[in-house]
């Protein structure tokens, strides 16, 4: 259980290009599926670095199970990243140069685990995404499908009970959309909390989602559950 | 499971520091033979009155640095760069002796 | 365990990410060695070569006694050997007979002796050579006599009694040893003079009252003490003079090179992975320790290669790149094998100026990196 409340982010504060994306937010995020919406530049990538613990709030607070975890120390947002969240961005952010598997199973390596268990786990995971063939391949020759695909893979990598994904089937056929709603599903079925952001209404009326969130200009407008 | 990229690094870090390991054996196990040879060479040093290691033979103050002159200005002097590279090589020597004239008032009387 | 296994997988993406550029860090590797070998070459090859002198020439004469004549060496007169040997605390003193000979054929100087021990002195019309006297007059076979010529038409034959061989050819390479008679005879020195006394001294302590002494009996000689000796050789190849100097100047020059296009700062592709690092769980240690592995494997690897190279070059080889540079303008080199000599301190100055300085400049600029808000990455 996720709650914000009462949160703003205010960019470049105090500067001439001072952008407030995000005003006075009040939201409770439930385990399930969330899918928020809403027009471009309306504030979703921003709300869900702020989620993540990627940046912090710029007034109001933000718990993860009744804990602040918004006013934490960087040590312990590392941690919290590393242990409860697993990342797909809006742009992928593969890192280049490096096979597709280095990639999935680079969130990881800092955990100290068997390689052979780590490696099992990232091809399950690019397996149940279509892209076992392409685990060895440089990232930079996949295409941009393959890309998202790789990158939600990573994402999973680690278990995370919470999956954050920005856009995650913008890249995505109507096939390939549905599998990721199935692995949507069977995370939700494991209790897991999975957080989208969308514009593609197939996300927003699939089965698993159990809450779409529509946001305007950085404040949430409504939320259907 | 696929070969870690770190491997054939490891790998050749590892040929290397046992590289070195022979390579100390090495100089562990001719230790004897060279003391042996170093004694040769002191006992041979005794006979002569030897005074200079024969490295360079082009000069005589590179041939004999120990005994080369003094006050010449040139060929005997390690000062003299004419002979390149032992000239720079080899130190001048630090007993160049008494630089300032040591007397007292009573010497002139 | 998993400690272990961490620093593996961040082992294991340091690797991969170097290995992007792989010509790149490889030549990076191959410079950094080759400074290294240089180095570390020039030390093996110094401390030994001290080494050698220290051992071989702590048997030199006690006291050498020189006559100077308008401020050159000249020879030196029988009947100063009496005055020196009467002096209390002197064990032995005797003329020595040496000088210089330059061979015409050969181009090479020599160093011609008459030995004082009985058993190195050839008889009449034979000479002892060092190793490299047959080997610069190219002689193809065994018992070749030696003819030296002092002038144009003048031939005088020594045949070869002994040669003596490559162990002990750093201090008797260039040396050609006479009987007394032959030697007068062939460089013309009149009986009653020789080039300089050796003196040995009871009590080593006391040789600074024979020199006070002696210079009081011969007020116009020199005296050269074994320890002026040894100072001599303590300082060859010192690391401040000449070349070595150069060596390590040129070596600086190259870590700074290094350095400097590391510090410059990340290009914005680096810090952008960092920024993804972070953002998908690592810890700002774990970048620091993954960019530590990246220096340490570079300036290490290299360390190693070129400390490894330096000593199979100057031990096993005979260290022939020095060679061409010590022979300079001389004829006559001799043909010898070092003794393994490394100096600890030496080698861990050089491991620390090796490592510490690149390391450091691989991991500063990713600090401040590593410490930042990963959310830049986000869009
Ligand atoms: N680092 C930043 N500095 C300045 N302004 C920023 C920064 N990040 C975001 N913004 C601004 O905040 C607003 C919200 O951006 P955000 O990325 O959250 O929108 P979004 O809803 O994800 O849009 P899209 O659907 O196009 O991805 C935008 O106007 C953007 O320009
Ligand atoms: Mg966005």
């Amino acid at each position: 259980m996720i709650s914000l409340h009462g949160v703003s982010k205010t960019y470049n504060e105090g500067r001439p290009n001072q952008v407030t994306a995000l005003h006075g937010i009040d939201l409770a995020i439930a385990p399930g599926v969330t899918v928020f919406m809403g027009p471009s530049g309306s504030g979703k990538t921003t709300l869900l670095s702020l989620v993540g613990c990627m940046a912090r709030p710029t007034t109001g607070r933000i718990t993860l199970d009744g804990e602040v975890i918004s006013s934490l120390p960087e040590r312990f947002l590392t941690d919290l990243r590393r242990r409860r969240f697993g990342f797909v961005f809006q742009r992928f952010n593969l890192i280049r140069g490096l096979s597709v598997l280095e990639n999935v199973m680079l969130p990881a390596a800092p955990l100290g685990e068997e390689r052979a268990v780590v490696e099992a786990r990232a091809l399950a995971r690019l397996e149940s995404l279509g892209l076992a063939g392409k685990a060895r391949m440089p990232v930079e020759v996949l295409s941009g499908g393959e890309t998202q695909r790789a990158a939600i893979a990573r994402a999973m990598v680690n278990d995370a009970p919470v999956l954050i994904a920005d856009e995650p089937t913008a890249n995505l056929d109507t096939a390939l959309t549905h599998r990721f709603l199935d692995i949507v599903a069977a995370l939700r079925a494991e209790g897991k909390t999975v957080i989208l952001t969308s514009h593609d209404p197939r996300i927003i009326a699939a089965a698993p989602v159990t809450a779409v969130v529509e946001m305007q200009d950085g404040t949430v407008l409504e939320v259907r559950s | 499971m696929s070969l870690r990229p770190a491997t054939p690094v490891l790998s050749a870090l590892a040929a290397l520091l046992a590289l070195a390991g022979v390579e100390g054996t090495h100089a562990r196990l001719t230790a004897p033979r060279e003391a042996a040879r170093l004694a040769d060479e002191a006992q041979l040093v005794r006979a002569l009155g030897l005074t200079d290691l024969a490295l360079f033979t082009e000069a005589r103050y590179t041939r004999h640095p120990a005994l080369a002159d003094l006050a010449t200005a040139f060929q005997d002097n390690p000062l003299s760069f004419e002979h390149f590279p032992s000239g720079s090589l080899i130190a001048p020597p630090e007993h160049f002796g008494p630089t300032a004239l040591g007397f007292a008032p009573e010497d002139l009387r | 365990m998993s400690a272990l296994n961490r620093q593996r997988a961040l082992l294991d993406f340091t690797v991969a990410a170097l290995a992007r550029r792989r010509i790149k860090n490889l030549a990076l590797v191959a410079v950094f060695a080759t400074v290294v070998f240089l180095l570390a070459s020039a030390m093996f090859f110094a401390s030994s070569l001290r080494r050698e002198a220290e051992a071989t020439l702590a048997g030199a004469p006690d006291l050498i006694v020189q006559n100077l004549s308008l401020g050159r060496q000249a020879m030196i007169d029988a009947a100063d050997l009496p005055k020196i040997a009467a002096i209390r605390g002197v064990a032995t003193a005797e003329g020595r007979l040496w000088g210089y000979y330059y061979d015409r054929i050969s181009g090479a100087n020599y160093t011609v002796m008459v030995p004082s021990a009985a058993d190195l002195v050839p008889p009449p019309g034979e000479v002892i050579v060092g190793e490299a006297v047959p080997r610069v007059r190219d002689f193809k076979w065994q018992g070749t006599p030696l003819f030296l010529s002092r002038h144009e038409g003048d031939l005088v034959r020594f045949d070869i009694a002994r040669t003596l061989g490559s162990d002990v050819a750093l201090i008797s390479a260039d040396l050609v040893l006479m009987n007394e008679v032959d030697f007068r005879s062939f460089f013309n020195v009149p009986a009653g003079k020789f080039t300089d006394l050796a003196v040995t001294v009871r009590n080593p302590r006391e040789l600074s009252t024979v020199v006070e002494k002696a210079s009081a009996a011969l007020p116009d000689a020199r005296f050269v003490t074994r320890e002026d000796i040894a100072r001599t050789y303590q300082k060859l190849f010192d690391w401040r003079e000449g070349v070595m100097v150069a060596l390590a100047f040129v070596a600086m020059l190259a870590f700074a090179i290094f350095a400097a296009e590391k510090a410059t700062g990340l290009s914005a592709e680096e810090a952008r992975e960092i920024g993804i690092l972070k953002a998908i769980g690592w810890d700002t240690r774990d970048v620091i320790a993954m960019k530590l592995w990246e220096g340490g494997l570079v300036s290490g690897g290299a360390f190693l290669l070129g400390t490894v190279i330096a000593y199979a070059h100057v031990f096993w080889a005979g260290a022939p790149l020095f060679a061409s540079v010590l022979k300079g303008w001389a004829v006559i080199y001799p043909d010898f094998r070092l003794t393994p000599a490394i100096d600890a301190l030496q080698l861990g100055t050089l491991l620390l100026l090796t490592t510490l300085p690149y390391a450091a400049a691989t991991v500063v600029p990713v600090w401040r990196t590593a410490a930042a808000d990963p959310d830049a990455v986000m869009r």
